[in-house]
């Protein structure tokens, strides 16, 4: 694979976002919803326990990562765009990792926006922001290869909506458990756990990044 | 180029021998765990769930493994014969898994007092369950033999993954479910010798059920795709 024709398809989809800044502006504007409305539902002092805010503020940014990688291929079926990216010689291992990167990007801003929002409603108190950054930074390298995976897997299928979730969430357990558990402990202050777990992320983030890169080119059509 | 040729395996009179195997093996462990297998000193009767309980959630994780080298030998050689196996092999791992969960919740309703419970094998073998129907739903959504057989193979290598997560919950989280009793690390099976072989006739018994409805099943799909593709040719 070139990694200058994967950073091409990323810088494409960076773009396209920046100019047509819907599906970024739609996954802030749900993950601030959900961020509300689950701190609605259990109650600020529930919502603001280190266990329980972090868990919040990763499965809403899950969510968000659905969200944008379906915008960001349904926006190249919209605009038939995807047949020519397939026809250039690479063009599935770049599109692969390109969407897999550009979506990490997002999810960047996405989740920096989201966390923000999170510790300024529920008032959270961080005792290791050095650690709660590096959590939240390989949380957010270890989702996008799966969501992409499954997106690309479910391209031009009916009821795709309803099946990427259930094809991304099981898979994405290990993921969601890692991060926000790192995230807790930087949260409450326990450094040695929140680096145990921040490893863990790192490990699940390259295995399925190796594993990515391997088969999913291959199902892209 | 695609081939729909059934392997040797499948083709030799080999499902009736499985049938009857499996019968046999199953008459048996039927026995053994009704009949000759002591009651546990603390649980009592109720502990002779484990020897479906156990057998069933063991036959999953086989059924798993081979969905995982099925979508291996498709994407590698472009065999339907690997894929078939692999969908055969899926449906009837899931069928084990929801076995297991249901006896392992019967069983732990007596011995917990729950039917259900948060506890990480619980819950890593239900999620388990969860991606493999995920993995039969996007079988039955996609169009065209290939696509099919390409797409399903890629969920099958990474799901496979899972296995040895919902094995090791058990040690790595603390967990209401029993640490392994057979297959421990570092250590003989901590089990009384009548149910350990109790368990293990079990064991065989579920295999060659399994293997029996995999054969069938992969003839059934290996027919089917024939006769899709003649239909388009």
């Amino acid at each position: 694979m070139s990694a200058r024709r994967a950073w091409l398809v990323a810088a494409r989809e960076l773009r396209a976002d920046l100019r047509q800044p819907d599906g970024v502006v739609a996954a802030a504007t749900f993950m601030a919803a959900l961020i509300l409305l689950q701190s609605i539902v259990v109650g600020p002092q529930v919502a603001r326990e280190s266990g329980v805010a972090p868990a919040l503020y990763w499965i809403a940014l899950l969510f968000a990562a659905l969200v944008t990688a379906l915008r960001s291929f349904d926006r190249e079926l919209e605009d038939d765009a995807l047949d020519a990216v397939l026809a250039l010689p690479g063009g599935r291992d770049a599109l692969y990792a390109g969407k897999v990167l550009a979506l990490a990007g997002t999810l960047a801003l996405v989740g920096l926006v989201g966390g923000l929002l999170a510790i300024a409603f529920l008032d959270l108190a961080i005792a290791l922001p050095g650690h709660l950054g590096l959590a939240t930074a390989l949380g957010i390298v270890a989702l996008p290869g799966i969501v992409v995976l499954d997106v690309a897997l479910t391209l031009r299928l009916r009821a795709r909506a309803a099946l990427v979730p259930v094809l991304a969430l099981p898979v994405l357990v290990p993921q969601l458990v890692a991060a926000t558990s790192a995230s807790a402990a930087a949260l409450a202050g326990d450094a040695s756990a929140s680096l145990a777990w921040s490893a863990l992320l790192l490990a699940i983030a390259l295995v399925y990044a190796v594993l990515g890169l391997t088969i999913v080119p291959t199902a892209i059509e | 180029m695609i081939t729909t040729a059934p392997p040797r395996a499948l083709t030799v009179r080999i499902r009736p021998v499985l049938g009857l195997a499996s019968v046999a093996a199953a008459t048996i462990a039927t026995a053994m765990a009704l009949l000759w297998a002591p009651p546990d000193a603390v649980q009592g009767e109720v502990q002779r769930i484990m020897y479906v309980h156990v057998p069933a959630a063991w036959t999953a994780y086989l059924a798993f493994v081979v969905v995982f080298l099925g979508s291996v030998g498709w994407l590698w050689s472009r065999r339907l014969a690997f894929d078939a196996v692999a969908v055969a092999s899926a449906e009837v791992g899931v069928l084990f898994t929801g076995l297991a969960l249901v006896a392992g919740s019967i069983w732990a309703k007596p011995t917990w007092g729950v039917w259900w419970t948060w506890e990480p094998r619980l819950i890593t073998t239900a999620i388990m369950f969860v991606m493999y129907v995920g993995y039969l739903l996007l079988r039955g959504l996609s169009p065209g033999i290939e696509q099919r057989a390409t797409r399903s193979a890629v969920i099958g290598i990474v799901a496979v993954l899972n296995v040895p997560v919902v094995h090791l919950s058990v040690t790595w989280m603390n967990a209401l479910h029993q640490l392994p009793t057979v297959l421990r690390p570092g250590g003989s099976p901590a089990l009384d010798e009548r149910m350990l072989a109790t368990l293990l006739v079990g064991v065989l018994a579920f295999t060659l059920i399994y293997l029996w409805m995999v054969a069938k099943r992969a003839t059934l799909e290996l027919a089917r795709s024939a006769r899709v593709m003649e239909g388009l040719r």
